[in-house]
């Protein structure tokens, strides 16, 4: 059985639609990342255009993310005022990251600029990251130190508030940069950025892992219902039918995901994810480098 | 089915008689046709649909008599794009056809030459228009060549599907298909007919693919009521989300 996407223009059949949903909320609900970075590319291959499967993914994600959270929320690992912070930050961030991102594209660097901080922002981030829960899984497999050099130095910054859910006394000067940092890149690079922000909640501020899930679900949330509104109001590029069939693999996927977080250590959860993120650098580098790219290609119609 | 070819051949009466009225030539008629259906609504279930054309067949045939029926629309700009290792190269085709499928009788294959075919408008290289300024371009070919390669590689251009099958007394049933992915719009059907290598009948039908239901209704929401549309598209992640959460609560 094939079904017709009224935005996207193409049959597809539901069945492979509502698996790829799944695997991608598994993965939001087991670390916490929207998986938009995964969707996208999935749906390409499949034969979505391009600009309906960027701007639809944002809208199965803010539905995986819901159903993501609450379990988390049952659990207690939700820092609302954390997340709050990070996404006044994130809002910010990307609203300058448009104009960078005008700005890039203005002097036709825009390609190779995203291309390499893609690549060395995962490439760094994954690699630190199963660095240090390899070692970590050698020990008591549990959160990383808390008395880092880097947070010493963030112990001296002022307007400090208590963040009880995360057991966090800090100044909101870093969660707000953070959020701000991966809200640039977020507009940059045309991606949620969970997959940054979720090792920068862990590493630089010190949230532990099982909060750091739930927290940052709870950015993406906003974030993604934001993107998808504006997404669907000024370029009319979301497929609601595609949207829909997505949601519901997504959901039953983000369920599963976060009920097998729960049965991993906090050392297993960040190498996983680790994994995954040098798993799409590897791809990308892959793609740029060593894929033969086609001679030809179509450029839509004008 | 016999009185659908009665009704045809008395169709195709009418234009031979017309067209000696006006003088032309016995070797041009104009070819009776129709179509099954000359509405195609889109709907949530479309996967594609096959479009019926029946044809009537010229008074005088011989052993070179054939047919070719080739669907071909909506027209819109168009550009290609080549990578080479000096960096990007852009193509423009001002107009070229969005879907292009095509069927001739083996009597065509045989006998018409290519430039026969493109006279008759039955070339999906040359139903590329270029920029008027390109139209001598040396490379005009090889751009030609890579749209059509890519058009059929997304599944738009085909020319092995359409398939002409002789009835009863001659009358010709051709049936075409229409791809899922072909947008919303007004298609040709040109039918000609070939003998001795040469064209000498031709017939052009409208067919008319629109949006219906579920289909239509989201389109023009999204398209006429971008806001609305967007309150709809949070309102949906949200609800689905929420009542994921509630089913896995309990």
């Amino acid at each position: 059985m094939l079904i017709h996407l009224p935005i996207a223009q193409i049959a597809v059949d539901p069945l492979i639609i509502i698996a790829i949903g799944m695997l991608v909320g598994f993965l939001s609900g087991l670390f916490g990342v929207g998986g938009g970075f995964l969707l996208t590319p999935m749906l390409i291959f499949y034969g979505v255009p391009a600009a309906v499967a960027v701007s639809t993914q944002a809208n199965q994600v803010l539905a995986t993310s819901i159903a993501g959270v609450t379990a988390h929320w049952q659990d207690r690992a939700v820092d609302v005022r954390l997340g709050t912070l990070m996404l006044m930050g994130g809002l910010a961030g990307s609203t300058v990251g448009v104009g960078v991102f005008s700005l890039l594209k203005y002097f036709g660097v825009v390609d190779t600029t995203i291309s390499v901080l893609y690549i060395v922002f995962l490439g760094v981030i994954g690699g630190l990251m199963a660095w240090e829960s390899v070692g970590a899984l050698g020990q008591a497999g549990g959160d990383p130190g808390r008395r880092t050099r880097l947070r010493l130095w963030m112990r001296g910054l002022p307007i400090k508030r208590r963040f009880p859910r995360s057991g966090l006394y800090i100044s909101i000067i870093p969660p707000l940069g953070v959020g701000f940092f991966v809200g640039l890149l977020a507009a940059v690079l045309g991606v949620g950025g969970g997959f940054i922000l979720a090792p920068a909640m862990v590493y630089l501020l010190g949230v532990p892992t099982r909060v750091m899930v739930g927290t940052s679900l709870f950015q993406i949330i906003f974030l993604t219902a934001y993107v998808t509104f504006l997404q669907a109001t000024f370029n009319g590029t979301v497929d609601l039918v595609l949207a829909l069939v997505l949601m519901i693999g997504g959901v039953i996927g983000a369920r599963l995901g976060a009920a097998a977080g729960r049965k991993l250590k906090a050392a297993q959860l960040r190498l996983l994810l680790a994994l995954v993120v040098l798993a799409m650098a590897g791809r990308l580098v892959y793609e740029l480098y060593v894929a033969p790219k086609p001679e030809y290609r179509l450029e839509g119609t004008r | 089915m016999k009185k659908l070819a009665i009704l045809l051949l008395g169709l195709a009466l009418a234009p031979a008689a017309l067209a000696q009225q006006r003088g032309e030539g016995p070797e041009q008629q104009l070819l009776a046709a129709g179509l099954a259906e000359d509405t195609v609504e889109v709907k949530v279930n479309y996967a594609g649909a096959r479009i019926v054309l029946f044809v009537s067949p010229l008074a005088r045939e011989n052993a070179t008599s054939g047919l070719a029926v080739a669907l071909i629309g909506p027209s819109t700009p168009q550009d290609v794009i080549r990578n080479t290792p000096a960096g990007r190269q852009r193509f423009e085709f001002v107009a070229a056809p969005t879907v292009f499928a095509i069927g001739t009788e083996p009597q065509v294959a045989e006998t018409v030459k290519p430039d026969v075919m493109i006279e008759a408008g039955l070339n999906a290289a040359t139903s590329a228009m270029p920029r008027s300024d390109k139209l001598m371009s040396p490379d005009l070919d090889a751009w030609r060549t890579a749209f059509v390669n890519l058009k059929m590689s997304q599944g738009l251009y085909s020319f092995d599907d359409t398939t002409i099958e002789r009835l009863d007394g001659g009358l010709r049933r051709v049936r075409i298909p229409l791809p899922p992915n072909a947008p919303p719009g007004d298609y040709r059907i040109r039918a000609v007919a070939f003998r001795n290598g040469q064209s000498v009948g031709e017939s052009e039908q409208v067919l008319t693919l629109v949006r219906g239901g579920m289909d239509a209704t989201l389109f023009d929401l999204s398209r006429q009521h971008g806001f609305i549309y967007g309150f709809l598209a949070v309102l949906l992640g949200v609800l689905v989300g929420s009542v994921a959460a509630w089913v896995g609560r309990r």
